[in-house]
């Protein structure tokens, strides 16, 4: 309780200071001061509303009245007459003709009088006050502020002092982000800030309520709420868009979304097609690029040149939310439904041409080729619902997604290998053609109950989870292949191979936990802050695979008896664990709140498998008994008004069992480059990791520094490794081993830097990611450790001038190498990224904007491969309510995109290069449909 | 562990005494005020206190503390007790730290199950010496008002006695007395030293913490050399407390959306679900905290523990002209160098606890440095004019420096 107290003093001081913020053309300017009293109560009144009008009752300047009802401003004209006007609520308006005289610099109005508003009479509104101080509450009233009548509400938001929408969308109220924007305090088509604010139009607002909403399990961190209350009757409402566009390469696209919006129901309606590689994965992203957008200072949504292959994608969805209590407030009593339906199709083409390099032995290298072309095609349904209940101490929340997908595939492999002396030794050249279709359906349920408000009350927690995940499909497939070898042509082999696959899996999972078992056992005492937990997991897998291979021989196809199978594997795995914590709590009232607990868990991990196949050598049972301890330290600091910042250390302990494709697979010979052999000794590897994580988050009201850091570490025993044998003709088989000594470590950081300029926004951004690994692996015999080495640096610049103008600055650098001790080899590469972008409001209407980025790849081996795409963009905007828009785009406008990946494996280095998406220009119109509330002419 | 106190203090038995009776209340003097807190009006901290003085508490490394869970003075000397360290600061009347006894100066016992950490204390006066007296979990310590340990004691009341007719007599809270087999519990207790009888009033049972929830600050306030003021839970009634009897003085009626049901005490329904009650009923006022009568002036303090900002909760009501101003529409004014006297509306000291202490006709309330600098910072147009002391701490301090004491007279006249 005692943080919404601090945030809205510090609204209120800060809004009192803003006497500054709107400027007067005037030359020469005085000030204006008084104190607002209640003379009935004989107090002065903090937080009334004190607004000067110009003559033409235009807005000049507002406050609120400060703790001493004092209130001043300053920068008026002199000897014009204004008015003043006082309200709060609960008290009739104040109002009041002055003229500061010429020759005067102040005017001092001493005490005003407001008098309480007699209940019994009507509340008769002179003027509605630009912001109200209401209950903790700092409310904006829309109406107060003239704008145009196709205005948002973020064109509405600029215009209020201290608050700023940032170029990422984020809101800041004094410094203080926004954590969540609702409407009519629900999500609005899935609280995507941008969504609200770029549709919302201001004239169907009636105000913004921004107030302070504490978590009640953790009242320290505290939330920022803004509320856009609708006006009566708007709280109905369509929005969407309807988009066409032409270019050069027959480039096209075609997307149109409408939104519904009614007190209880949301629903959306989506649906796209193009192939400019604009096909979004999930139905919020794509809601998110199709609806309305302000003329604000960001670039986004182009064309994603990075995607390999030219592809044509339609997608199409539905969404749907329903509130069961639009009207509850509580976090803890809410009812809700969302569902949605996700359709894509996509047809891609893709070529890639691959060289790599093998190392077998010190100076004894293969050198293999290998191009693939492909055509595809993939459908997918997907539809996921989600209800949640909340009340009280309880909450349920039951999700399911089912996804049903389709895919076929051609595709022609030209492979080669050459030895040391770049004598070509064997080609292995073929085709293949897949059909497949799978269904899947997840379903995941949770209850918890958790009462920490009555402190009488012993049983505090109990949590309860389950899942279930079901699949099945099959898969039609032909493989031809042809090996020659070179050298020796008895080994020539050729394959027409058809596989015909059948997999039903079916996975299940419970999880449930005892929390705070000290007061269930002893109440209140405080047995020196130890507290334990009790849990049980228990995970249960079912899969089945049924498997017909045939094989050509003359015209007919016969059974292939040694890979055609039956293979059943059961699965059981059961932990039960139990926790000890304790908790060390240290704080120093108004100054700070430390607290610094450990958890040691002891748990066991019972596992048991039986695999059932028409191959004897295939009916295995194992049993696996593991300790799986976890510890975890976790530290935080609150320090009152600055920062808070948390620490968090953890040991965990994770078991891979082997898989029967492990142990036993069926070797198929087709592609004699990559043999697939098992070992029937493996156990299982033990992970054991230590990870890490730091966080810090900036209370202060400007020129904040965010971090993030976190880091693991880990060992894996008796990992599972690949022992390879490769022959001269890069024929390889591949068998699995245990072996100690794999380790890894990685590290992901990221720092936030901003600066509040007095017109203009900077923002800076810092992010690392660290990433190592050392794998063994036998390589004819020969034990090698390859490391793994990989960093990715990016540090950008954001600059933003008022609404005009904004400029981003990238630069990002990726190194990666690859090192085997055994075989004496190194392969390096370093990627350098730059990118600027800018973006220029000419009028609200039309603007343009342009980005670059520079590539280039050094890699160690093989040639420095540079190249630049660049971008330009003009829109215009038309129309009475902006409503239309004609955009010219020219993408990739130097023609040098390019997609280059360089891969370094245990003892193997790729370069491969594939076919991208290249410079196309394109016109696109488009229209935005936008209604909130009645027609006036259908009531 | 407030429980446990409780529990050991009513096993506590007195013997010294010969003479027992149940005395009864008088109400015949008896005044109805109807009081509706919404409708206190301002008034301007000058109007209503003749001195206001605020008292910065050094901050040294050995002398940082959290906030003033209790206060008692003694003298020219300041005794805190600090909840957060469980420690008790002593400090001279100019803030300045005189020393601090914390779990270190504590002796803790071969037979003791754990190690010795304060609860709170008291300061006493023994043959004419000052003590300071540490609650501990298995005894009770003096030290010397420097500091110094003297010694251990196992059987204590841990309540404030409050004296009257020069000493004569002590009136204790929460005594049972024994008639044969029989134990009887009473909440005030008149013991008279001279005439060597102890008169009981309101009944109570032992087992009552076990029962019920009990939920209230109130108890006994001394506000003259002969007269105090006793309220107790789920009750708007003010008792006065004289050297020779106890009788009603006040019966309070409030607006109804601020009473609790008529039944509340009786009703069976409500028992062990206050707590659920009061979530439900947010301006339900539970009961009286201490309350004082200074001249026309009665003191008066609310109390609920699902505090509504709005509620006016700490009043002063002129008996004589019915007239009732609000703590927080106090307005300061140069008396108190713009500066609020309470933290109410920034913080919670003042709402959670009320005045620290009324001693020597002043009140005693403490806000934190946090709140103080941004106190300071609202004011800065007033331009005020701050004493050495005041002044000093605020070019030398910072907002985590240690909280201030602030002290003000309340007019009489």
């Amino acid at each position: 309780m005692r943080l919404p107290f601090f945030l809205t003093i510090g609204i209120v001081c800060l809004f009192t200071s803003l006497s500054h913020a709107q400027q007067t053309t005037e030359p020469t300017t005085g000030t204006i001061k008084g104190i607002v009293r209640d003379t009935v109560h004989n107090y002065v009144l903090k937080a009334a509303t004190v607004s000067i009008y110009r003559a033409d009752s235009s807005v000049l300047n507002y406050q609120l009245s400060n703790n001493y009802g004092e209130f001043k401003f300053t920068n008026l004209p002199i000897g014009q007459m204004l008015r003043i006007d006082i309200s709060n609520i609960g008290y009739e308006t104040f109002r009041q003709n002055v003229t500061i005289p010429k020759g005067q610099s102040t005017l001092d109005l001493k005490t005003l009088v407001i008098n309480p508003r007699n209940e019994t009479l009507k509340e008769v509104v002179i003027t509605i006050p630009p912001i109200t101080y209401n209950n903790d509450t700092l409310e904006i009233n829309a109406a107060a502020f003239k704008l145009d009548t196709n205005a948002t509400v973020e064109d509405l938001l600029k215009k209020v002092p201290n608050i700023t929408v940032w170029g990422d969308g984020i809101i800041t109220v004094n410094g203080k982000e926004v954590k969540s924007l609702l409407v009519n305090g629900k999500q609005f088509f899935g609280g995507d800030n941008k969504v609200i604010l770029q549709n919302i139009p201001k004239n169907a607002l009636e105000k913004i309520q921004i107030f302070n909403n504490a978590d009640r399990n953790n009242p320290l961190d505290s939330s920022l709420v803004a509320n856009l209350k609708l006006k009566k009757g708007k709280d109905r409402s369509y929005f969407g868009k309807i988009g066409l566009g032409y270019g050069t390469n027959n480039h096209y696209q075609i997307d149109g979304n409408i939104n519904f919006s009614t007190p209880k129901l949301q629903l959306s309606l989506i649906g796209a097609t193009n192939d400019i590689n604009k096909t979004p994965n999930d139905i919020n992203t794509l809601v998110r690029n199709s609806t309305f957008k302000g003329v604000g200072t960001n670039i986004e949504y182009q064309p994603d040149f990075r995607q390999t292959g030219i592809n044509k994608g339609t997608v199409a969805g539905a969404k749907l939310n329903y509130n069961f209590n639009p009207e509850s407030k509580d976090w803890n009593n809410r009812s809700s439904l969302s569902s949605d339906y996700y359709f894509s199709s996509t047809e891609s083409i893709n070529n890639n041409q691959s060289n790599s390099i093998t190392t077998l032995s010190t100076n004894n290298q293969i050198f293999s080729f290998s191009e693939n072309a492909s055509v595809g095609n993939r459908v997918n349904h997907r539809q996921n619902s989600q209800f949640t209940y909340a009340k009280k101490s309880h909450q349920l929340d039951i999700s399911e997604s089912f996804t049903d997908g389709y895919s076929n595939s051609s595709q022609t492999n030209i492979r080669n290998a050459s030895n040391n002396n770049n004598q070509l030794t064997s080609t292995n050249n073929g085709s293949s053609t897949d059909n497949s279709n799978s269904q899947n359906l997840n379903l995941r349920a949770s209850y918890g109950y958790n009462n920490y408000s009555n402190w009488k009350q012993r049983f505090k927690s109990f949590n309860m989870s389950y899942n279930l995940s079901m699949s099945n499909g099959n898969t039609d497939r032909n493989e031809i292949t042809a090996f020659k070898d070179l050298l020796n042509p008895s080994l020539n082999r050729d394959f027409n191979r058809n596989y015909q696959t059948d997999f039903k899996n079916l996975n299940q999972n419970i999880h449930a936990t005892i929390s705070n078992l000290k007061y269930l056992l002893f109440g209140n005492k405080n047995l020196a802050n130890f507290d334990g937990k009790i849990s049980a997991k228990l995970d249960l897998a079912n899969n089945k695979n049924k498997n017909i291979v045939e094989d050509l021989s003359g015209n007919n196809y016969q059974i292939n008896n040694y890979l055609s199978n039956n293979l059943q594997t059961n699965q059981a795995i059961f932990t039960p664990g139990f926790s000890i914590s304790k908790n060390f709590h240290k704080q120093l009232s108004n100054r700070y709140s430390k607290n610094l607990s450990f958890e040691l868990t002891a748990a066991q991990q019972i596992s048991y498998q039986d695999n059932k196949s028409i191959k004897n050598f295939q009916n295995i049972k194992k049993n696996y008994n593991n300790f799986v301890p976890t510890a975890s330290i976790n530290y935080s600091n609150y320090q009152y008004g600055t920062q808070q910042t948390s620490v968090s250390l953890v040991y965990n302990t994770t078991i891979g069992i082997p898989t029967i494709n492990q142990l036993a697979p069926l070797t198929d010979s087709t592609n004699l480059y990559n043999l697939q052999r098992g070992n029937i000794n493996l156990i299982e590897s033990k992970n054991k990791s230590i990870s890490v994580n730091l966080y810090r988050y900036d209370m202060r009201n400007k020129n904040t520094l965010n971090f993030n850091f976190n880091g693991a570490i880990g060992l894996i025993e008796d990992a599972i490794i690949d022992s390879s044998f490769i022959d001269a003709n890069n024929r390889r088989n591949n068998y699995l081993a245990n072996a100690n000594g794999s380790k890894y470590a990685r590290m992901y950081g990221d720092v936030r830097k901003s600066l509040k300029l007095k017109a203009a926004e900077l923002k800076f951004g810092y992010t690392i990611n660290i990433n190592f690994n050392r794998t063994p692996n036998y390589l004819n015999g020969i034990f090698n450790f390859s490391n793994n080495f990989s960093t990715d640096n990016k540090i950008s610049t954001n600059f933003t001038f008022k609404d005009k103008f904004a400029l981003e600055g990238t630069q990002s650098v990726a190194t990666s190498s690859s090192k085997q001790q055994t075989l004496n080899t190194v392969y390096k590469n370093v990627t350098l990224t730059s990118g600027l972008s800018a973006n220029y409001n000419f009028t609200k209407r039309f603007s343009v904007n342009s980005n670059i980025s520079l590539n280039s790849n050094n890699p160690s081996i093989g040639e420095t491969i540079n190249f630049t795409i660049w971008n330009a963009e003009a829109n215009y905007r038309f129309t009475k309510g902006n409503n239309a828009e004609i955009k010219l785009s020219a993408l990739d406008l130097l023609k040098q995109n390019r997609s280059i990946n360089n891969f370094a494996g245990t003892n193997t280095f790729t370069t491969s290069t594939r076919n991208v998406l290249q410079q196309y220009f394109m016109v696109t119109l488009s229209y935005y449909p936008r209604k909130f509330g009645k027609d006036a002419a259908k009531r | 562990m407030f429980r446990k106190l409780i529990n050991a203090l009513v096993l506590a038995l007195i013997s010294s005494f010969q003479v027992y009776a149940q005395g009864k209340i008088d109400s015949t003097e008896m005044l109805t005020l109807r009081i509706d807190p919404q409708s206190a009006r301002g008034a301007t901290v000058s109007q209503l206190f003749d001195e206001v003085k605020f008292i910065p508490l050094e901050t040294t490394k050995e002398s940082l503390f959290g906030n003033i869970a209790e206060l008692k003075v003694a003298g020219k000397k300041f005794i805190i007790y600090d909840y957060d360290t469980r420690a008790v600061l002593v400090f001279n009347d100019e803030g300045k730290f005189v020393t601090k006894i914390d779990a270190t100066k504590l002796h803790s016992d071969k037979e003791d199950k754990e190690k010795a950490q304060s609860y709170g204390f008291r300061a006493i006066q023994e043959d004419g010496n000052d003590y300071i007296v540490m609650f501990t979990n298995n005894n009770i310590q003096y030290f010397t008002m420097e500091g110094k340990f003297v010694k251990k004691v196992k059987n204590f009341s841990y309540f404030d006695e409050v004296t009257m007719s020069d000493g004569n007599i002590a009136v204790k809270q929460n005594l049972s007395i024994k008639k044969g087999k029989d134990s009887t519990f009473y909440k005030v207790n008149l013991i008279n030293k001279i005439k060597k009888d102890t008169i009981g009033y309101f009944t109570f049972d032992n087992k009552m913490w076990e029962k019920d929830d009990w939920y209230g600050d109130g108890g006994i306030s001394q506000y003259a050399p002969n007269a105090a003021f006793f309220s107790t839970f789920y009750d708007y009634n003010l008792y006065k407390i004289t050297p020779d009897a106890v009788s009603l003085a006040y019966k309070l009626i409030l607006p109804a959306i601020n009473t609790l049901p008529k039944d509340f005490v009786t009703n069976p329904l409500y028992v062990k679900k206050r707590f659920e009650f009061f979530e439900k009923n947010k301006k339900v006022i539970h009961g009286l905290g201490k309350s004082y009568l200074l001249g026309d002036h009665l003191y008066l303090r609310f109390s609920n523990i699902f505090w509504d900002k709005d509620q006016k909760k700490n009043l002063i009501y002129n008996i004589k002209t019915s007239e009732l101003i609000s703590f927080q529409d106090l307005e300061p004014d140069s008396l108190s160098h713009f500066l609020p006297i309470t933290d109410s509306g920034f913080g919670y000291d003042f709402e959670n606890r009320g005045f620290l202490a009324y001693e020597g006709g002043k009140f005693y309330t403490s806000y934190s440095s946090l709140a103080m600098f941004a106190f300071k910072e609202r004011s800065a147009d007033k331009k005020a004019k701050y004493p050495p002391l005041l002044e000093n701490y605020l070019k030398t301090g910072d907002r985590k420096s240690n909280p201030v004491l602030v002290v003000f007279q309340p007019k009489t006249k």
